[in-house]
């Protein structure tokens, strides 16, 4: 069950160079980090999607710098959340090209918000499921 | 084409919640994966690259205080999640987590035998092992096995191991033992032997 230890760090590695050019953290050879697994979910879908060829890099690049912009160019933005900026900056491409439009969008993400979290295992079970004696 | 003509409602002016920012994040890569564009698998494998960076740090610090403060491991154990938000921990899917303590007498271990259940306010994102049918009927069916084979963890005999299952209203975690030699540690020293897979319970803290 455990991952191959040496292709992670490549793949690691990979990723790693691409977001060397990208504002905000990993950066510079600063740690990537999240706090939020939903960041982590937005960072890979524009990894993938970019390795899908859904987009050049440097595309996203640009909309990443200009979401950053335009969040400081306006007083009355949100807190800052660079993962926020960068889900902004993979919607922007990613309609850019035609892939998506913002109501689709809207409308999905409504329809997740509508939805129990999950809908296959409500039931909560106080004993262990399991157990193996002492012996 | 400028961004107010083409794309979605301008996130910067829109304060969103957090619940919303996820739920617009997961809709973003449905429609990817609905329109033949992308895999779930392929989101995964990058996703798996830093895994271990979300998350799991927070329940460590919140085991390193129960070793140091009797009465805040008390009240860890009888509410999990009442302990957690003291230290301002819990959102999405962790408002019941029940945490089982490991002892002399008792190793507990926790899988999701149905879907991928987990505590990921204080652990963070399930690694994918999780969330592989083999570890889940596995370690249900002969866990002591499973954590010497898998997982290089004996438990000794003498040790009864407890398997807890998470679900979607309870998600437990693991309290593991604090390791020999760690006397007179501070907290912060203690959170770093704190490791995801012993919160899991597929393995031990790491000695200092």
């Amino acid at each position: 069950m455990r991952t191959g230890t040496t292709e992670l760090g490549d793949a690691r590695r990979r990723v790693e160079q691409l977001i060397t050019e990208l504002p905000g953290p990993g950066g510079d050879g600063e740690q990537l980090s999240f706090t939020e697994p939903w960041e982590l979910r937005a960072f890979s879908v524009a990894v993938a999607a970019y390795h899908r060829g859904l987009y050049d890099w440097s595309e996203f690049q640009l909309a990443l710098i200009g979401a950053i912009r335009r969040w400081e160019g306006d007083p009355e933005s949100a807190p800052w959340s660079y993962y926020e900026r960068w889900l902004e900056a993979l919607e922007t491409v990613l309609s850019g090209t035609g892939v998506l439009t913002g109501t689709e969008l809207d409308g999905h993400a409504a329809a997740v918000l509508a939805k129990p979290r999950t809908t296959d295992h409500h039931q909560a079970r106080r004993e262990p499921v399991a157990v193996d004696p002492a012996r | 084409m400028t961004k107010s003509e083409t794309s979605p409602s301008p996130t910067a002016t829109v304060p969103r919640s957090e619940a919303e920012i996820a739920a617009r994040v997961k809709a973003l890569e449905s429609i990817l994966i609905e329109k033949g564009l992308m895999t779930t698998e392929a989101v995964d494998r990058f996703a798996e690259i830093y895994e271990n960076e979300v998350g799991p740090q927070l329940g460590a610090g919140v085991v390193a205080k129960a070793w140091t403060d009797p009465d805040f491991k008390a009240r860890l154990i009888e509410d999990g999640t009442k302990a957690c938000a003291e230290m301002g921990i819990g959102g999405l899917q962790g408002e019941d987590m029940v945490v089982v303590e490991n002892t002399d007498t008792v190793h507990n271990v926790i899988v999701c035998t149905l879907c991928s259940c987990y505590p990921w306010p204080t652990l963070g994102l399930p690694p994918n092992w999780y969330k592989q049918p083999a570890y889940r009927s596995r370690m249900v069916r002969e866990p002591r096995t499973v954590l010497r084979e898998s997982f290089d963890l004996d438990v000794p005999d003498s040790v009864e191991i407890r398997v807890w299952d998470s679900s979607s209203e309870m998600r437990y975690w693991v309290l593991p033992q604090r390791p020999a030699g760690t006397d007179g540690m501070s907290e912060k020293e203690l959170a770093a032997l704190v490791t995801r897979d012993s919160m899991i319970g597929v393995g031990r803290p790491k000695s200092p």
